[in-house]
């Protein structure tokens, strides 16, 4: 629409980001390496899953209409890659406590945002055609930074030793439904 | 973390210079790159006529768009550009826009010209020459209807006719989150086109029996005239002229294969250029032969020229003179010959001489015979018009329908019995009225239909024919066929003085986008801003959030 759609989708993408980044506290623990740090490890482990996909998985032949279950679910595994990785992040990442799982949340969701949305707003909001689907992209990075934090979450409580053995179970129930959310969703 | 930012950047440019090239360049790049956008809609559009004839300027003079789309009905037109459909095309409605200094006009055709009513058709018709002789700075364009731009029409004409609506909190919810939409045209402003050559086609079939022979022109002109030259495909007029023509000389070039029927009469086929412009290519083909050669079949001894128009309809035929011819006269033996042949084998056509004075003071001629009589040569041109002024001569509604096919092979029939009937003097040796020289078969009638439909499934507009056409070339191998000495010839205007100017940018393709309008952008943006406070208000009293969830799920656990 013009560049004051782009802003206004921009803003609604990343305040969010901002606002969470300083009001959480990070700031004062000098964090900000650390979330590009835990953004590099985004990037690595989304090239390594790309490379992975591409190699190991063939184009699917079929007709349009039928839905590959076996071939998505094989890829939806592969999703477990981003588990790992937040795990690595927080594993090697120093910082105190809670706040790991804070750092390495923000710099994965900002990391996603900037790589997978940044790009489809500058050139598609800028333009003189309206579409709904830009606003609801934005949306949607905020509904993604939410759940990254919650999966950071979940990850740093299944690694904990003291976890109580009850919890065991919602907790990997709750990873599992992370992982393949996607594939549900279809 | 602004500070920690900063720092790094410095870093950055402290360290090594190209680094901050290989950062920022990019960045500039992207930011001034051009926008490859996607449009709701891209259609290709066909632009008013744009020509100079004599000086005089005609048409429309712009073809750059950028304006929002509105329909007649909406109170504000000034700088939008109004959409149309035809069947609700008035000539008040179009100056009515003109008159708002609109933007822009945009006239939806439909794709099948043959379901619109008859009375539409015509009033269309007759108000082509009326748009075209007001000259305008505004860009008219004509659109063929397809669905979508049927769906865009329909959305504009709603948003367009509520805006006088009632209160005003409804009208300012619906300027807030109306779907508009913007045309923009991509290519650029017109300008004239320098050196374009019209391209005209003679041919001749030489007469037997010495020197000095009478000779007998044929014309027809080949180009089409109409609002819009890309949509101008003219069937009736010239297409039939150009079908008939070509099957006059198929028919001579076989009699004049054999020795028995090789008359004394040589026969000049003239398939001329510019037509609808005032007879360009005939204008500079006779200065050229009477002027600037020596010897030419022209300026000899000429019989008469017959030149045909629009003959593929009706059921009456005119003959237009600018001179009634006198008794004893080679044209008034035509003129006889054609009586004969009318009465005695088709009286259901009427058969009328139409004298008109050539008169000088007008802009334009009237017909294609006048260029002649003003060189001092014998001439008429054979119309199922009545008069030069009649719509039909210069519309885009001239299609392929228009065409008869069984009139048009009885017009040619007719005119070949009479011109035979005059090459072989058979009045005079006592033929009768009746005598058929042209059987039933010779006249072939997929021939004719086959000319015409190839002729009309491509605009003819002269400012799209070039000399490298393919109408040029095809017609030229057709002549070629049966007649000798196919030749050329080529008109330019004149550089100083220029008797024609065409101007292109008259085919583009226009995108129709989807935009909502400005007070949008602040009222998301008023929301987005509500949204972000919410947030932070939420993540700055977290702990209130938390302790709410935990009070609400504690009585769960402590029931456990």
């Amino acid at each position: 629409m013009t560049l004051f759609h782009f802003g206004n989708c921009f803003a609604l993408a990343y305040f969010p980001y901002f606002i969470t980044y300083k009001c959480s506290g990070l700031s004062e623990y000098n964090a900000f390496w650390r979330c590009v740090q835990a953004g590099a490890t985004y990037l690595f482990v989304q090239l390594c899953k790309m490379l992975f996909l591409a190699t190991f998985f063939p184009t699917w032949e079929g007709g349009a209409g039928v839905y590959d279950f076996v071939g998505e679910f094989m890829k939806a595994t592969v999703d477990l890659a981003d588990l790992l990785g937040l795990h690595l992040v927080m594993s090697r990442n120093a910082g105190k406590g809670e706040y790991k799982i804070m750092v390495a949340a923000m710099g994965w969701a900002t990391a996603e945002l900037v790589m997978s949305r940044c790009i489809p707003l500058w050139v598609g909001a800028r333009g003189i055609e309206f579409d709904w689907k830009y606003i609801q992209m934005s949306f949607d990075s905020n509904i993604s930074l939410v759940h990254y934090i919650a999966m950071a979450a979940v990850v740093w409580m299944f690694t904990r030793y003291d976890l109580p053995k009850s919890f065991r179970l919602p907790v990997t129930v709750l990873l599992g439904l992370c992982v393949y959310k996607a594939f549900l969703m279809e | 973390m602004f500070e920690e930012a900063s720092e790094v950047f410095d870093n950055m440019f402290k360290s090594s210079f190209p680094l901050t090239f290989i950062v920022f360049i990019p960045a500039v790049l992207i930011l001034v790159s051009p926008l490859p956008a996607e449009a709701a809609h891209e259609f290709t559009v066909y632009r008013m006529q744009q020509y100079d004839l004599q000086g005089q300027p005609y048409g429309t003079r712009n073809a750059i768009l950028n304006t929002e789309a509105r329909t007649v009905e909406a109170e504000v037109l000034s700088r939008r550009c109004v959409i149309m459909r035809l069947v609700d095309f008035s000539y008040e409605r179009y100056q009515k826009a003109l008159r708002q200094s609109a933007g822009a006009v945009v006239i939806i055709l439909p794709k099948n010209m043959s379901t619109m009513p008859q009375d539409i058709v015509q009033q269309f018709m007759e108000l082509e020459p009326e748009m075209l002789a007001t000259e305008t700075i505004v860009p008219v364009y004509f659109a063929l209807e397809d669905d979508e731009l049927l769906s865009i029409y329909t959305q504009t004409l709603t948003s367009s006719s509520s805006q006088g609506s009632s209160s005003a909190a409804e009208v300012l919810i619906h300027t807030a989150t109306a779907n508009g939409f913007q045309m923009v045209t991509s290519g650029a402003q017109s300008k004239a086109v320098s050196d374009w050559s019209i391209t005209s086609l003679e041919g001749r079939l030489a007469g037997t029996g010495g020197e000095d022979l009478p000779t007998i022109v044929l014309v027809a002109h080949y180009d089409s005239f109409g609002v819009a030259p890309w949509l101008s495909y003219g069937a009736d007029s010239n297409g039939s002229g150009v079908s008939m023509l070509l099957e006059l000389a198929r028919l001579f070039s076989r009699l004049y294969t054999y020795k028995r029927t090789h008359a004394g009469y040589n026969l000049l086929f003239f398939v001329s250029g510019g037509g609808k412009f005032n007879y360009q290519g005939t204008k500079r083909w006779l200065e050229d032969n009477l002027d600037h050669t020596d010897s030419s079949l022209l300026q000899d001894n000429v019989a008469f020229v017959l030149c045909l128009d629009t003959l593929g309809n009706g059921d009456s035929l005119h003959l237009h003179v600018s001179k009634p011819p006198k008794e004893g006269t080679p044209q008034y033996a035509l003129l006889k010959e054609l009586e004969t042949v009318v009465s005695s084998q088709y009286p259901e056509v009427k058969f009328s001489m139409v004298h008109k004075k050539i008169n000088l003071a007008d802009d334009t001629l009237a017909w294609e015979h006048e260029r002649f009589g003003i060189r001092r040569l014998p001439a008429f041109t054979l119309s199922h018009l009545n008069s030069h002024r009649e719509a039909q001569r210069s519309s885009i509604m001239d299609v392929r329908p228009h065409v008869d096919l069984r009139k048009l092979s009885r017009n040619t029939k007719l005119i070949a019995e009479a011109l035979a009937r005059v090459i072989y003097n058979l009045t005079e040796k006592g033929a009768p009225g009746d005598l058929q020289i042209f059987t039933e078969q010779m006249v072939q009638e997929e021939q004719l239909s086959s000319v015409v439909d190839w002729l009309t499934a491509q605009p003819r507009a002269a400012q799209l024919v070039d000399k490298d056409s393919s109408v040029v070339s095809t017609l030229e191998y057709h002549l070629g066929r049966y007649l000798k000495d196919v030749r050329r010839h080529y008109v330019k205007a004149d550089k100083r003085d220029p008797e024609f100017v065409f101007y292109d940018q008259l085919k583009q393709t226009m995108n129709a986008y989807r935009v909502k309008p400005a007070i949008f952008d602040l009222l998301l943006a008023v929301c987005i801003a509500a949204y972000l406070g919410v947030i932070y208000l939420a993540i700055q009293h977290f702990g209130v959030l938390y302790s709410l969830v935990r009070r609400i799920t504690a009585p769960k656990t402590k029931q456990h």
